[in-house]
């Protein structure tokens, strides 16, 4: 089955098997393989864990590249500023690397780029091919939409791209750009000529006819690397502010403190009477939970909709999955047909979901109606470990403040929570914390 | 062997040239040019150039 986001390059797309993941060449796609697989940058980057391992194989449709599966597929819009800046430098290391070998990337997009293990993986071995001499790097266009402006919108205009390229998978434009930063950005020469250079450019010269000009005219390697290595160290200068924005102070708040042990061990618990090997934590934060689950074996994915606080949990280097996603719209299907880019909830196809600390923010914030919150937790049709939260509580306290009562939906006590539980649900356990106004429920959907 | 399955954009096309360094100000110059007049123009231009300089001049 061919992988519904592979199909923009007639030289090669993916099929999915029986599990197994295979790139399908066709001629050109073959001499690029051919090309590419004995060059030294390639060894180097598969072995060093930068790039996918490839293995050439024949089928009855010809030959092919088998890679090893991934345990999850995430999406642009779905990283962190750090992760998208980890990516854009893997792209730029390798396409310099790669230039000096004589091989080049066709194209510039962080799809072709994937994180596993908290590092970034470039995943699209078809977009190396032989560099002809006098060929300009297509790809420079596509890079600054995906990868640098984006960057420079969420650290320079303080604007997050999540939302930005989950809404226009191409990303801003140079036009786009010039608008939205100020003119002390615009200035400096490397926005300048990236920014607004390149706006006006595009604009005069839209449509003409440059390739063959600029083979004719003495392109080369060396022009394409001197950019290169600028445009690296200007994303390597692009910093986001981090301060106490959000959620990144939740671990003062005094009852998490307190009740982490406790929610700790009461997971563990449901971990081992049904193991899960894929884990759906929603409502993530520090994916403390999350790495729980990880070391327990199962491939953890931390969801949540706070990017600093996520971002603080790639820097440091953990192996979880990471998703920017707002819980109350997570990721959906979308792209070509839309199914290119399919919806989160399939990819992280979860055995068990953890929901610690997130649904009375559902309730209370989202105003969303306790049954529909406990409709959703069914509808994943496996084990969950849900975290209830009592009006009488101090952040609900917070949370209503300026709520009436009849602004408020009904079934919002306990009793009225675990009724409602149980339409769907087989309560293996409970465990109420600290002062009585937070509850942890363990779950196994009811065999009937 | 170049594949345009992405929008790679003219303008950005000879931009880079620019951004290669003081040895790409003239190939992005050439190639501006070059978009004006086509190809084969240039070649011809060159090419009658080359035939100027290497008639005798009548002595």
């Amino acid at each position: 089955m061919r992988d519904p986001g592979s199909f923009r390059d007639p030289a090669s797309h993916v099929v999915v098997e029986d599990g197994r993941v295979l790139r399908l060449l066709d001629e050109r796609g073959l001499e690029g393989w051919q090309a590419l697989e004995p060059s030294s940058f390639f060894r180097a980057a598969v072995a060093d864990g930068r790039l996918v391992a490839s293995k050439l194989i024949e089928t009855e449709t010809g030959p092919a590249l088998e890679h090893p599966k991934l345990p999850f597929i995430s999406y642009p819009y779905e990283w962190t500023f750090s992760m998208l800046k980890d990516a854009a430098l893997l792209q730029l290391d390798l396409l310099e690397e790669a230039l000096k070998d004589g091989i080049t990337i066709k194209d510039a997009t962080p799809f072709n780029i994937q994180f596993v293990d908290g590092r970034p993986l470039f995943i699209d071995v078809g977009s190396f091919e032989r560099y002809n001499p006098g060929e300009p790097w297509l790809g420079y266009r596509q890079f600054t939409r995906q990868f640098l402006f984006p960057l420079m919108l969420h650290a320079w205009a303080g604007v997050p791209f999540q939302p930005w390229l989950r809404g226009s998978m191409e990303g801003p434009s140079a036009a786009d750009m010039k608008r939205l930063l100020g003119f002390g950005r615009r200035v400096r020469p490397s926005v300048f000529l990236h920014v607004s250079l390149q706006a006006r450019m595009e604009r005069n010269l839209e449509g003409q006819s440059v390739r063959d000009g600029l083979e004719s005219s003495g392109m080369n390697a060396d022009l394409i690397l001197n950019n290169v290595r600028k445009l690296r160290a200007l994303v390597s200068k692009i910093e986001l502010e981090v301060g106490n924005e959000g959620w990144i102070s939740y671990e003062e708040c005094t009852h998490v403190g307190r009740d982490r042990e406790s929610k700790a061990e009461f997971l563990r618990a449901a971990i081992s009477t049904n193991p899960p090997s894929r884990f759906l934590d929603l409502g993530a934060n520090d994916a403390y939970f999350s790495e729980i689950a990880s070391s327990e074996g199962a491939v953890a994915v931390a969801v949540d909709g706070d990017q600093p606080v996520l971002d603080a949990v790639y820097r440091r280097g953990s192996d979880v999955n990471i998703v920017v996603s707002d819980l109350t719209n997570l990721s959906p299907s979308q792209g070509w047909a839309g199914i290119e880019r399919p919806d989160l909830v399939s990819r992280a196809s979860p055995d068990m979901v953890l929901a610690y600390g997130i649904i009375h923010h559902l309730i209370y914030t989202a105003s969303v109606p306790p049954t529909a919150v406990v409709d959703w937790l069914s509808s994943f049709r496996c084990p969950v470990v849900v975290e209830f939260v009592a009006p009488d509580d101090e952040m609900v306290q917070t949370l209503t403040a300026n709520k009436h009562e009849d602004e408020l939906h009904p079934n919002r006590d306990k009793d009225a929570f675990i009724a409602l539980l149980q339409r769907d649900f087989e309560v293996l356990d409970t465990l109420t914390l600290g002062d009585g106004t937070r509850t942890l429920f363990s779950l196994q959907p009811s065999s009937s | 062997m170049l594949f345009g399955y992405l929008d790679a954009g003219s303008g950005s096309l000879i931009l880079q040239a620019l951004l290669g360094g003081a040895a790409g100000i003239l190939v992005a110059f050439k190639a501006w040019k070059a978009r004006l007049m086509g190809k084969e123009a240039i070649a011809e231009a060159e090419a009658e150039a080359n035939a100027e300089e290497s008639v005798p001049t009548d002595s």
